[in-house]
Formats: structure tokens, sequence, C-alpha cells
């Protein structure tokens, strides 16, 4: 286990910029009878942002959560930071964990504590933090990088929908992950609050150097955010390149994507 | 119909298999370190000290309503003196544990179990998961040791509530001083029949947590899903109790009372 956690340090402290990150190569996985991953392949470079579009039940979350270790493939591999993923023991996938986020669709926010409580969690639990200067300073410069500096003592049921994406993703930065993982982050909330979370992906990508994977139908926010775009059709990517290369591409499905976009 | 059957029984013993892969992870992050003190301590509060007025209301009633209607019996044999001793046996031995433990069931099991498939539902489990803290340490661990903890408590003071009903109950039709009611209910005790139901309600407290984590925690992803988790859980909860209420009288009848 310390050789995995002093390895994920080393590459984490001393990764630069270009270096990949996410490597998955040949991924498969099905529920019951039904292959929702066929072949996945994809890397993600430290300080860059891929972003993976696609219809509705096409598998675009399940290859997230198999790169957060939530799913084990059933075939192929999951490398993050070099270390194949499904093999990983429960310590060393936590480790793992310590270093990427994860934003889920609705947030996912704690809701029987203030969002305080709710950032404060992963600072005393993950990095064991004790020193309680130490945790509000981190909590206010967090706060402050998402735009809400005074929701501290809020409950989350008194939050509007992107306030809740806001400190979801404070959530996360907190602890300050080297890998952001966002699903569908704009999902749900007005044209106004979708630009401003993609804005802040974009902030946080050049505030945290974070290596990104964004999944989203918002053509919006992916014409703001990506350095790459996949698109997933049936269980595979069909399409791959920069938003603009994939603007002009023959494909009918990666067109009707961006049929709409001026 | 046959192969209905059989998958109903697969399902059943795969369901056993996962309750013993959970009471497992359950017992190791009790073990592991970095133990949730100040969410066992609210979490004792919820379920213990929110639990007082009903469980205190449930076992008044009840020791009163036994003396009621356990009076005319014991006046057509002449025993009337014998209330106090029988109320006092009858109640610390199962009444009181076994009402105390199903009240519990059906407000902490429930709770749990909508609690906890909610977090589910919502993705809040998953999110405490992925960002490497440990779900089983805070949200199962201090709710299986509170209900274990605080069951016994409560049924403790059932237990001396319903006794205190039974006295206004005598007093209905009799007069009798609070200190002979108390001296009598007393004497009729012995230590073998407090510690089997004592060490009784401390594994009903851990039934009621255990079902209702596990049935929150195993929910399927969907609204309807957080109903069906509460509401399995208090049903398992309550046969839970009962099979545990049958085995622990079988067991002390075998060690205290079989001469």
């Amino acid at each position: 286990m310390e050789e995995v956690k002093d390895h994920i340090e080393s590459k984490t402290k001393s990764g630069k910029k270009g270096e990949v990150v996410i490597e998955v190569k040949g991924l498969k996985k099905g529920f019951g009878d039904k292959e929702v991953l066929k072949n996945i392949n994809l890397t993600v470079k430290r300080g860059e942002n891929v972003v993976v579009l696609g219809r509705s039940g096409q598998g675009k979350s399940v290859t997230i959560q198999c790169i957060v270790g939530m799913l084990t493939p059933d075939e192929g591999s999951v490398k993050v930071f070099g270390e194949e993923v499904p093999e990983l023991s429960d310590e060393d996938l936590k480790e793992m964990r310590t270093k990427m986020g994860f934003l889920f669709q609705g947030a996912a926010l704690f809701d029987s504590m203030t969002v305080k409580e709710n950032l404060e969690f992963p600072l005393t639990r993950v990095l064991k933090l004790k020193d309680q200067a130490d945790i509000d300073k981190r909590i206010e410069e967090v706060l402050e990088s998402v735009g809400l500096p005074d929701s501290g003592d809020k409950m989350p049921s008194d939050l509007s929908g992107g306030m809740r994406k806001r400190i979801g993703l404070a959530r996360t930065l907190v602890v300050n992950p080297e890998i952001m993982l966002y699903d569908e982050p704009t999902t749900g909330l007005d044209p106004i609050t979708s630009r401003e979370i993609s804005q802040l992906i974009l902030e946080v990508q050049k505030k945290y150097k974070t290596a990104s994977i964004i999944i989203t139908h918002d053509m919006e926010c992916a014409k703001l955010t990506a350095d790459q775009v996949l698109v997933m059709d049936d269980g595979e990517y069909i399409a791959e390149g920069t938003f603009e290369e994939l603007q002009k591409s023959d494909n009918e499905l990666v067109k009707s994507f961006f049929n709409d976009i001026k | 119909m046959a192969e209905q059957v059989l998958t109903g029984w697969r399902k059943w013993l795969v369901g056993v298999g996962d309750q013993g892969v959970f009471f497992s992870r359950f017992v190791k992050n009790i073990f592991s370190g970095g133990f949730e003190w100040s969410e066992f301590v609210r979490q004792c509060y919820e379920i213990g000290y929110r639990s007082i007025s009903l469980v205190g209301i449930t076992s008044f009633i009840m020791g009163l309503v036994l003396i009621l209607q356990l009076r005319p019996t014991m006046v057509s044999f002449g025993a009337e003196s014998m209330l106090p001793h029988t109320l006092s046996v009858s109640l610390i031995r199962e009444i009181g544990p076994v009402i105390t433990a199903i009240i519990c069931a059906g407000r902490i099991a429930s709770s749990i179990g909508a609690e906890l498939g909610s977090m589910k539902v919502t993705e809040q489990i998953d999110a405490m998961d992925v960002s490497g803290a440990n779900p089983v340490q805070y949200l199962v661990v201090t709710r299986i040791l509170a209900t274990s903890f605080m069951v016994p408590l409560l049924a403790l003071m059932g237990d001396v509530i319903g006794l205190i009903g039974g006295y206004i109950a005598l007093n209905f039709t009799d007069k009798i001083s609070f200190f002979l009611y108390f001296n009598k209910c007393i004497a009729a005790l012995d230590f073998t029949d407090f510690l089997p139901a004592f060490i009784k309600t401390i594994f009903f407290g851990f039934a009621i947590g255990f079902v209702g984590c596990y049935k929150g925690f195993n929910s399927n992803k969907g609204t309807e899903s957080v109903g069906i988790a509460a509401n399995s859980a208090v049903v398992t909860a309550s046969l839970w109790i009962f099979f545990i209420d049958m085995i622990v009288v079988q067991i002390s009848t075998i060690l205290f009372y079989s001469k």
C-alpha cells in the first residue's frame, strides 16, 4: 500500500502539464445482458479539459464511475496516475480518491449538514486536518472561489440549483484534487447559471491546474470548457477532436449535436 | 412455478450473504480507528432522547392496562395481593423489552432506513465514498452502536414507567402505598429475571440499527425505494425482535429456570 501511496504522491506532486493522468483502454462494462460500454479508449492529460457528449443512456456516466472505482470494468484497463484502478486495494483506492473530485449531477450535498459542515467533512475525514483555523481558511478560500462567500451557515435546502452545484464543486475543490470528474454539471439549470457554472469549470482548470472529464449535453458548456471533445454512441467513442474540428464533422450524429451552435 | 420458488430462494440466500458482508464491514470499521464520536452522540440523542416520550407513554399505558386486565382474574383466585409481583415479572422479563423494541423498530428502523435510502438515492453516500471518506464508519457504525446503546436504556426507562402505570391502575380500585407497591415489585424480581431481559434489549437495539442501515444502504436508486427501504426495515426489524426474543428466552430458560 505504501508503495502505491508513494507512487501516487510522486506522480501528483512532480506532474507536468501534458503528462497523461487518466488512461482508459478497451474498457467494457455491462449490466445483466446489456453491454453499456463496448470499447472505450480515453486519454486525459494534466491540465486538460475533456468533454464527453452523447445521448442519454449511452454510458457516459458509467465511464467516469469506472475511472473513480465506483464500478468495476468487465474488461479493459483503467489507469489513473499510472495505477490500474480495479486492482487497487480499498486503502489504495481511498488514497487515489483523495486526488480526484467528483461533481454529481444533483451535487449530492449532505442535507443534514450546513454548507460549512459539508466542506469540513472531506477536510477532517479525508485530509485529517485538525487545526480549525486552517480548516476555516480553506473553506473561506474555496467559497470565495465559487462566488458564494457568505453561504457557510446555510442548509442545502436553502440553496438554489445553481448554488448547490457551486457548493458541490467547492466541496470537491477544498481538498485540492488533481483530477475533476463532472457528471452533467449544468443539467437542470437556466442558461445564465449554466454559463456561470461553465465559466467556473474553466476557472477551476486554470487556478487548480486540474485535468477534467466533463460529461454534458450542454453545447455551450462544451464550447466554453473543452480542450478536446469526444462523442459517444452505442458504448463507443465515434468522434474525437477539438470543438471546432467536430463542428465540421460529416457524421450525422455529431452534426446533430452541433446543429444549433453558432 | 418451481422456477419462481427457486428464484425466490436464490434471492433470499443472496440477501443473507449480503447481510453477512455488511456485518463484516460494520465490525471491521468499528476497529479501524477514527471513531465518529460526535456523530455517535448525535445519533444517541436522535435515537434515544427523541424516543423517550413515545416509549414512556406506551409503557405507562401498557402497565396500566395490564393491571386492569389482570385484576378480575387475580381477584377470582383471591390473589389480588400478587398483582404487583405479576406485573413486575411480566413487564421486566418480557413485555417491557419487547414493546420498547417494537416501538423503536417502528420509529428508529424506519427513520434510519428512510434517511440512508434517501442519501443513497441522492448520491450522498456515493459522494462520501468517492471523496475518500468512509460512509460505513460515519453512517453505519455510529447508528448501529447508538441503537445498541440506547434501546436498552429506553427499555429500562419503559419498565419503570410501566410499573408506575400499574401503580396508578391499582389505586383506581385498591389503596396501596407507593413504597409498598414498589417493594412488592422488586421483591418479586430476581437477578435472573433482569439480566436476560437486559441482554436481549442490546440485541434488539443492534437488530433495529443493523436492519435500518442495511435496508437504507442497499436501497435501489429511485424515490420509490426510499419508502420500500423504510417499510421493509420496520417489518424485518420487528421479525428479528421476535426471533431474538424466542432464542434468548429459550437460552435463559435452559440456563436459569430449568430446575
